[in-house]
């Protein structure tokens, strides 16, 4: 009995020290966007702040157009989810239900694009954006992220659970394909669409180094790249970046908090009992 | 229009992309009205032959005709039928009316609304599952799943119901009940049915006749008695009939056909059931358990190896050949394991077939 009481302090104990370094740098950053730039680079480190500037906020808003990058940064991130999960659930419908001509090249060629990382072609990305004449425009900064193979496939795994016979009923209840997609195959998926969907405004949410390729105006820029406003030759302004950083997450954080359930059970699948 | 052929399947062939040959040149039909079964065992092509009547899989080649106009170019949707899946294939997300109701929300037979509703609850009160309209499938159980899709097959008032072994996922009591009520329901609505299944005694009970396959053949296609009475083969002997018939070897020498344990003048036979006239040669002799019977002076002398009950009857077992042989008794038998017997054959309803199992007597 004893033995096992220690093993399970000792487990907490784990747990806690994970959850302390999970944490804490979130912690740090909402506390560090409070305090001035002394305490921020204070040796050793002020740990809390003896006062909370909150006028840190109000500087981020006024030194750069936060609001203009939070609005760049939402319209981006919702467009290519829209997109890329209507594309991703044609696609992925296709590979599952449809029988054509060519069907095992084309998952084949998908499966192997699927090992190319984005890094690898960023810049002919880039090059076709450019020669496209799509620099600074909001068209330059989605297009690349409008289909997602990775999302494809896993939609495709999700959408395989489905009996094949669910859609052959409906083709034999009078259903076209786009009746059976859209009154049985969405409701019956909505938790992994929704873990797509979330995956993908996440991503978009998160994304940096394409923006900062395709964009040099301001006016075009999202809110990672807006980071860099506080920092400059002569040093950064560290409480400011903390503010800002903390500004950045927050709305993916309510969104998590949200939607926590939903994710989880994105993962887990309902069916019917045969 | 020709009734008889209601439906009419013409010289079928189904080669799958794996190269396998499912239906192997099959041709039969269906007279309007009837409840037709495709028995066989599993892997036998009866499920492929469905599927391709619903439109779901494409022949190789070979033509199908409902009402006597071809129908291998038409969709699925377009084909008139309704189809109840082995597994009901009910839509999860939607409830009862809902599933019911769906083929009249979509495609050509579209209906509004409040039409669509009236005409799924006259099917609903047919199958009995007004009750449960605001459930959702995965709360029913194996038997209302199977009414609701019913229920959805015949809302579209198709001219052929198509059924994949309907019953499987049923236990054996429920089973009885609902083929009943299948069986009263399509000859009610008056629709054409055909119903698969691997089970004889199924086919036997709910079928106005029944096509028997296997290996991607008709075996038999005629009246359930006769399955019984006057098997095509040595496939169809052995599979319907329950308990199995009995086979011995036997070798034809002059005028007597004899086994390692009995001999049979062959005069005695009945001579207007032989197909051809008999070859020297080897043949199999086919009885079945309950034309082999215990009678003082019976040809073939044995010692019962186990005796079963199956309710009203008796099964004696004995052995020979390395095989049991059955022979069917009335429930007060006196007969006990290890008595010595006399088994009589009635040799007028005992089959002789060749080896290849071609049928000859």
């Amino acid at each position: 009995m004893k033995r096992i009481r220690l093993g399970v302090l000792l487990s907490y104990i784990i747990l806690f020290i994970f959850a302390i370094v999970t944490v804490f740098p979130f912690i740090y950053m909402i506390l560090g966007g409070l305090m001035s730039f002394q305490e921020t680079t204070s040796i050793p480190p002020t740990l809390f702040p003896h006062h909370f500037e909150w006028s840190n906020y109000a500087k981020v808003f006024a030194r750069a157009p936060f609001a203009r990058y939070f609005f760049n940064t939402i319209l981006t991130a919702s467009i290519t989810t829209i997109i890329s999960l209507f594309n991703s659930l044609l696609g992925a419908f296709a590979m599952v239900n449809l029988n054509f001509k060519g069907k095992k090249i084309v998952q084949l060629v998908l499966l192997s694009l699927l090992m190319v990382p984005g890094e690898a072609i960023i810049f002919t990305n880039y090059n076709t954006i450019a020669h496209m004449g799509l620099l600074n425009t909001y068209i330059g900064l989605v297009l690349p992220f409008l289909t997602s193979i990775f999302y494809m496939y896993y939609l495709q795994s999700y959408f395989g659970s489905i009996s094949t016979t669910i859609y052959k009923a409906a083709m034999i209840d009078g259903a076209s394909d786009w009746d059976y997609i859209w009154k049985i195959l969405v409701p019956m998926s909505k938790g992994g669409l929704f873990t797509v969907g979330l995956l993908s405004f996440i991503s978009g949410w998160n994304s940096f180094l394409w923006p900062l390729l395709v964009t040099n105006e301001d006016t075009m820029r999202l809110l990672n790249n807006g980071l860099s406003s506080f920092a400059s030759d002569a040093g950064s302004e560290t409480q400011l970046q903390l503010a800002a950083a903390t500004l950045t997450v927050l709305p993916i954080l309510v969104l998590y908090l949200i939607f926590r359930k939903q994710i989880i059970k994105g993962v887990v699948r309902n069916d019917l009992k045969g | 229009m020709d009734n008889n052929k209601f439906v009419e399947v013409k010289n079928l062939r189904k080669v799958y992309d794996n190269g396998h040959e499912a239906i192997k040149n099959v041709s039969f039909s269906v007279k309007k009205g009837d409840l037709v079964c495709l028995l066989g065992p599993s892997g036998c092509g009866k499920t492929t032959i469905l599927n391709i009547l619903a439109g779901l899989l494409n022949p190789t080649s070979g033509e199908i005709l409902f009402d006597g106009k071809s129908v291998v170019e038409v969709a699925s949707k377009d084909r008139q039928i309704g189809y109840v899946f082995q597994n009901y294939a009910l839509y999860p997300h939607m409830n009862v009316l809902q599933n019911v109701m769906f083929p009249l929300t979509v495609g050509k037979n579209k209906k509004s609304k409040a039409q669509a509703r009236e005409i799924a609850q006259k099917y609903m009160k047919l199958t009995q599952i007004m009750d449960i309209a605001d459930q959702k499938p995965g709360n029913l159980s194996g038997g209302q799943q199977q009414r609701v899709a019913i229920a959805r097959a015949l809302v579209q008032e198709p001219k052929i119901l198509l059924m994949d072994e309907p019953l499987s996922n049923l236990d054996a009591r429920l089973r009885l009940k609902i083929r009943e009520e299948i069986r009263s329901l399509v000859k009610s609505v008056g629709i054409t049915t055909l119903f698969v299944t691997h089970d004889q005694e199924e086919a036997l009970s709910i079928g106005d006749k029944i096509i028997l396959f296997n290996d991607g053949v008709i075996q038999q296609d005629d009246l359930g008695e006769n399955f019984y009475l006057e098997p095509n083969n040595y496939f169809v002997a052995n599979f319907v009939g329950n308990p199995v018939i009995n086979n011995f070897k036997i070798t034809k020498s002059a005028n007597e056909l004899r086994t390692k344990y009995f001999t049979l003048d062959l005069a005695k036979l009945n001579q207007q059931r032989f197909k051809r006239q008999l070859v020297d040669g080897d043949y199999i002799l086919s009885v079945r358990p309950e034309n082999i019977i215990p009678e003082e002076g019976g040809v073939f002398h044995t010692k019962v190896a186990d005796v079963e009950l199956i309710g009203r009857e008796r099964i004696l077992k004995f052995n020979y050949d390395q095989v049991q042989g059955r022979s069917l008794v009335s429930l007060e038998s006196s007969i006990k394991r290890g008595d010595e017997i006399d088994l009589k054959i009635r040799l007028d309803r005992a089959f002789i077939f060749t080896t290849d199992g071609e049928r000859v007597y």
